[in-house]
């Protein structure tokens, strides 16, 4: 029970990072990006390559370094950007709405299929492996005692990414951002280079987003494409939909409900009638009933709820609150 | 202290833009005289949209050239014309619906040192926050003058068209930009509001903004206009006050749907 609730946090915290990251991309600038997991991916897998040394035949991959591993993660944290960069500038330039996500919905399918496929890179589908406990033996921990480190580790990180995003909420930065997400025509008017801006979102999130990979990267000691499948966006969506889209409180409880829900959900199902049974003849079935449930969740807030639970708050300037910022005031 | 500036605050020469086959602008001339408000007008189909589409960047001219400040600004993106200080307004109202009316004034103002991602991390200079407060406070009083104080901090969404059209000269007013450009301010406005809305461009006109204002409301464009130019395929077929208009036969033939080829 311990050790099952500390990869529970553990998760939720990188899972909270991760929605941190898309709520800068979709909560304020607006975009419904769908290459998200990509950078992901890509922050997972890099900080692998950097930290897990040279490649064993039949194993091939690039790099096989072993950096320290907060200088990695680091560099995932920066490819991840400069991935972003690449197609963030080609999808952001004229394309919004559905046509800016079928794009980066087939620049994440790019992403997956060469790394699934060839193999040089992240050595195929069979992925890689091998980081055990890093920061460990700095601080000579045992099997237990790491986990707790690593859970405490991604807790601070977590906070600190909060407290970093709560600042740029408030910012004129931010302000700026959901200038784009709520009109970018009149955006452009008052003098916003929306191409740019929306570019900056974009990096940012990603960035985030490369950051939670690479802790991902630790927490699981492994990374291949069954750990990670494009459609697996569509979870950190609901959390974010769910909790209040913009609002940075209702993202974190936004995860705290759909990361309970997915995680209980696989408890939960097979105790349904014949499910359990049918899960034993067919394995993806439980898989199948738990992206069914997000979806209904899904459907259920679009519906009835569509700013969220905690929707995203605007400072009140009647009531003696800071208005529009923090730092105006 | 120099001498009034007698420049135009904006001279458009034969400015065109086709659509395949169809000269929506058709080598369009004129010039808005500074401290002014000068109408746009013209039966629908005329191009007056297109012809401030092109204006502000929002299009990109075939051919022609703008000038505003003394440089030719054709071609150049929308947000470097609007930081040279020339703004538009859309033909319906372009509020940013989530955020509030208060929120809508003040970001109304563009500032890149303000605005970067790096402030928003460190947080502002001492001066930055001084300057934010004193607009803070300006947006108050602006609000204020147009009755939307009360409503400040109401999710600009939620406001009536008529409500919303105030929040846009509020915009306006904050952003103080040298020219300003009014598609359709009266689109879907009763006549009381209408009568607010004359005062508040006298109120540009005496903060430093010229006007050029489009508009099919006729008995409008009499009310707040000292100079008319009218527009009709593309082009422009007269100008000068609106009463010398009246009396002209091109513009009653391009308001009658007459031919005025020729």
């Amino acid at each position: 029970m311990r050790e099952y609730l500390i990869s529970v946090l553990t998760e939720g915290a990188i899972f909270g990072i991760m929605a941190l990251g898309l709520n800068v991309i979709w909560g304020w600038s607006g975009d419904f990006d769908l290459a998200y997991y990509g950078y992901i991916a890509v922050g997972a897998y890099m900080t692998l390559v950097l930290t897990v040394g040279p490649a064993v035949a039949p194993a091939h991959y690039i790099l096989g370094l072993t950096l320290p591993y907060p200088l990695a993660v680091v560099i995932a944290v920066i490819t991840s950007m400069a991935v972003s960069l690449v197609v963030g500038s080609i999808a952001l330039r004229h394309l919004r709405g559905i046509y800016f996500s079928i794009v980066t919905l087939g620049a994440v399918y790019v992403m997956y299929v060469f790394a699934g496929q060839y193999t040089p890179l992240f050595n195929g589908y069979q992925g890689l492996s091998g980081l055990f406990d890093p920061m460990g033996d700095w601080f000579g921990l045992d099997y237990l005692s790491y986990q707790y480190f690593l859970l405490g580790l991604c807790l601070v990180l977590f906070a600190l990414v909060f407290l970093f995003m709560w600042r740029i909420s408030g910012s004129r930065f931010g302000m700026a951002l959901r200038t784009l997400r709520e009109d970018e025509r009149a955006a452009a008017a008052f003098g916003r280079d929306i191409y740019r801006l929306k570019l900056k979102g974009y990096v940012l999130g990603a960035g985030l987003g490369g950051f939670a990979g690479a802790l991902f990267a630790a927490y699981l000691t492994a990374f291949n494409t069954s750990a990670w499948s494009p459609v697996e966006v569509i979870v950190l969506y609901s959390a974010v939909l769910v909790g209040g889209r913009g609002n940075i409180w209702g993202v974190a409880l936004g995860v705290l409900i759909m990361g309970l829900l997915v995680q209980e959900s696989t408890r939960f199902l097979p105790m349904l009638p014949g499910l359990g049974e049918l899960n034993t003849v067919h394995p993806q079935v439980l898989l199948a009933a738990r992206g069914a449930i997000i979806g209904l969740v899904l459907v259920l807030f679009l519906r009835f709820r569509p700013q969220g639970l905690l929707p995203e708050r605007r400072f009140a300037d009647s009531e003696g609150a800071l208005a529009v910022a923090p730092q105006t005031a | 202290m120099s001498g009034p500036d007698t420049s135009p605050a904006l001279e458009v020469r034969g400015l065109t833009k086709h659509f395949g086959g169809v000269y929506a602008v058709d080598g369009c001339s004129f010039q808005a005289p500074r401290g002014q408000v000068t109408g746009l007008i013209g039966p629908n189909g005329a191009g007056k949209s297109t012809a401030i589409d092109l204006i502000s960047g929002f299009k990109l001219p075939d051919g022609g050239t703008v000038l505003f400040k003394g440089r030719a600004i054709e071609g150049l993106a929308p947000h470097h014309i609007s930081r040279m200080g020339l703004i538009r307004t859309f033909q319906s109202p372009r509020e940013w619906p989530g955020l509030t009316v208060l929120e809508n004034v003040v970001m109304a103002r563009w500032d890149a040192g303000r605005e970067s991602f790096l402030r928003g991390v460190v947080g502002l200079a001492r001066a930055q926050r001084d300057r934010s407060s004193a607009e803070l406070a300006k947006a108050r009083e602006i609000l204020d003058e147009f009755g939307l104080l009360a409503l400040r901090d109401e999710r600009a969404g939620n406001l009536s068209g008529g409500q919303k059209r105030l929040v846009e000269f509020a915009r306006i007013r904050m952003a103080q930009p040298e020219l300003v450009i009014l598609d359709e301010p009266m689109g879907g406005v009763n006549p009381v509001l209408g009568e607010r809305m004359a005062l508040a461009i006298e109120a540009f006109i005496a903060t430093g903004t010229s006007v050029i204002v489009v508009e099919h409301n006729l008995p409008f464009i009499e009310r707040v206009t000292q100079h008319v130019i009218v527009m009709a395929l593309g082009t422009v077929i007269a100008e000068g006050p609106f009463e010398s208009l009246r009396s002209n036969q091109d513009v009653v033939d391009a308001y009658l749907g007459g031919a005025v080829a020729g």
